[in-house]
């Protein structure tokens, strides 16, 4: 035993040394050494978006619309234009240099003039209220107005299109009254105070369906583009804040981001109480769509289509998700600037994972 | 808290190196697993040694006892001598023959089972000794890689709090720590493998040995016994 394990020691102590010489430090790993690439993580948003500016204006560094010669601005208005309210429709080159207020526009916005229709607008009402209440002495005086203002339309008419910026008030006037229906108005509150008949009450009701004709006629749209000064071919209310450069006549692509998507999930989420224990949820998709308004609000009511489940989940269900989207009004966290994107709104709840896209 | 810390990175990672480096208990395996490996392969050694003698002396003995000699003269010469193997099973057994027969015996049944008795002895003490140290074989084997594993375990809890406690987790800083705590396990399974190896060859060796040794007992318990029925029946003839 003594030697084979004299033997054993001695193969040992060979074996170590001949592993301790040869078996040295292995060869370091070879790194080439290799410059750092940098990446960038490049959103595709970037390149398909177009940002607003002037289709014919050089090329800048940042797209900017023609800046406007009006110093105020007006907050997150999307059209370029001279106008202080934000309209749609595009700028249209004047013929005739114009003052802005009551420049070179169709009649309605000539009758837009201020003074005049409080006067009207309080005619108007009177001539509807009074008759069917109490008789006439009051309204015949009340017609000199319109007596007044008859003769005046035809003639003014024609020089209203063509000098429409000469004199705006004077022209104002008459426009508005002109309605034909309103003649027999004057005479018959004069007929009813004299003798109050049953006829006279058919009459009332003659009166109502005309002064009703009278309403319809009344435009309010009218009115309040009468009232606004607006000219819609000044177009909308945005200005460059710089010298005017190439681009889009509107920012298209501007989609919200991941983060802002999630925000708006997260919001409807918390305010989506889950209804365990329902049958007939499988498969099922809510598609809700609804507009929101700049505010984050919403516009009219949630529509929601289903497909798939039960049908009694889906009843279920389509209640549960309205209510969620009413409670979590307004929407935080909306960028302004991306109104275009955001202003419909299509989310898909999938009531079996609980989850919304 | 002792905080432990890096000296530095080492960037020599020779074997000798890694050993020195290394904490007190994983050099204390290290050093017990390197012990362990030494021992197995004197084993190794020393029982390849043995069962090629035992063999060589079980083969020359088969041919001397079936070569005709007379066995009385065989006994003669072997007994002077020390003897293992056939050789001491066939000794023992002639002895208790001898005995007997000198003393007259009596009873030829209990001859026969004294003589088995004393054979059986003698092949148990003979298969006992070639399998001796078979055990501490057995036993490396099984738990040579636990204790390198312990080792190792050690070794990275250690390198661990050095990280900890250098704050740095570069590679660099980590690296040899775990290949110093690494190495004992290597060493544990460099003891084990030929431990478990060779304790299954050298079993399965003795099983072998013993079970010819066995052979040969019944064999010449056979023919002593055919001995002991003649020599019974000649007194009993003679009689007559």
């Amino acid at each position: 035993m003594k030697t084979s394990l004299v033997t054993s020691a001695v193969l040992h102590a060979l074996v170590l040394t001949w592993a301790l010489v040869s078996l040295g430090s292995p060869a370091d790993f070879e790194v080439a050494d290799v410059e750092a690439m940098p990446v960038d993580m490049v959103p595709i948003e970037e390149l398909t978006k177009l940002q607003q500016g002037d289709k014919e204006a050089p090329k800048a560094e940042i797209p900017s619309v023609t800046p406007t010669k009006r110093p105020d601005t007006v907050e997150n208005a999307e059209n370029v234009g001279e106008n202080k309210v934000d309209i749609k429709t595009p700028p249209k080159p004047d013929a005739k240099p114009s003052n802005n207020e009551s420049a070179a526009a169709p009649e309605k916005t000539e009758k837009a003039l201020p003074t005049p229709d409080p006067v009207k607008e309080d005619s108007k009402e009177i001539t509807e209220e009074k008759p069917a209440s109490e008789p006439a002495t009051e309204v015949a005086s009340l017609p000199e107005p319109k007596q007044e203002v008859k003769p005046d339309p035809k003639p003014e008419e024609q020089p209203a299109e063509e000098k429409p910026a000469e004199n705006p008030d004077a022209e104002a006037l008459p426009d508005k009254v002109p309605t034909p229906v309103a003649k027999p108005k004057v005479e018959q509150p004069a007929q009813t105070a004299k003798t109050p008949d049953r006829k006279n009450e058919e009459n009332k009701k003659e009166k109502k369906k005309a002064s009703s004709q009278n309403e319809s006629d009344f435009n309010a749209d009218e009115v309040a583009a009468l009232l606004n000064k607006t000219d819609p071919t000044n177009g909308g209310a945005k200005s460059g804040k710089t010298e005017k450069a190439f681009g889009a006549s509107k920012t298209t692509g501007n989609t919200l981001s991941q983060n802002e998507m999630d925000a708006l999930r997260g919001q409807i989420q918390k305010n989506w109480s889950s209804f365990a224990g329902i049958e007939g949820l499988d498969g099922m998709i809510l598609k809700v769509s609804f507009e929101l308004d700049p505010q984050g609000n919403i516009v009219g009511q949630p529509e929601v289509e289903t497909t798939g489940g039960s049908e009694a989940a889906r009843r279920t269900m389509i209640g549960s998700v309205r209510r969620a989207i009413l409670k979590s009004l307004p929407f935080q966290g909306l960028p302004a600037d991306k109104y275009d994107s955001w202003r419909e709104m299509v989310v898909n709840f999938d009531p079996s994972s609980m989850s919304i896209q | 808290m002792e905080q432990v810390g890096l000296a530095a990175a080492t960037t020599d990672v020779t074997l000798w190196s890694l050993f020195m480096e290394a904490g007190f208990v994983v050099k204390l395996v290290m050093l017990g697993l390197i012990g362990a490996s030494v021992w197995t392969w004197a084993i190794v050694v020393d029982k390849t040694l043995k069962y090629g003698k035992v063999r060589r002396q079980l083969d020359a003995f088969e041919q001397v006892f079936w070569s005709g000699q007379s066995l009385e003269e065989l006994y003669r010469t072997l007994s002077d001598r020390q003897t293992s193997g056939m050789g001491a099973i066939f000794v023992s057994a002639m002895r208790e023959w001898k005995k007997s027969f000198e003393r007259g015996a009596r009873s030829p049944i209990g001859l026969q089972m004294r003589i088995d008795r004393a054979m059986d002895v003698t092949l148990s003490r003979e298969s006992e000794a070639l399998e001796a140290r078979l055990g501490s074989l057995a036993t490396i084997g099984s738990a040579g890689p636990f204790v390198g594993l312990f080792g190792t375990v050690v070794g990275i809890m250690t390198s661990f709090q050095a990280i900890a406690g250098s704050k740095s987790t570069n590679l660099a800083v980590v690296a040899p720590g775990i290949a110093e705590a690494l190495l004992a396990t290597a060493i544990g399974l460099l003891a084990a493998i030929p431990a478990v190896i060779a304790y299954n060859k050298f079993s399965a060796d003795a099983g072998k040995i013993t079970s010819r040794m066995e052979g040969f007992a019944d064999e010449f318990s056979a023919i002593l016994s055919r001995q002991i029925d003649e020599k019974l029946q000649q007194p009993r003839q003679a009689a007559q």
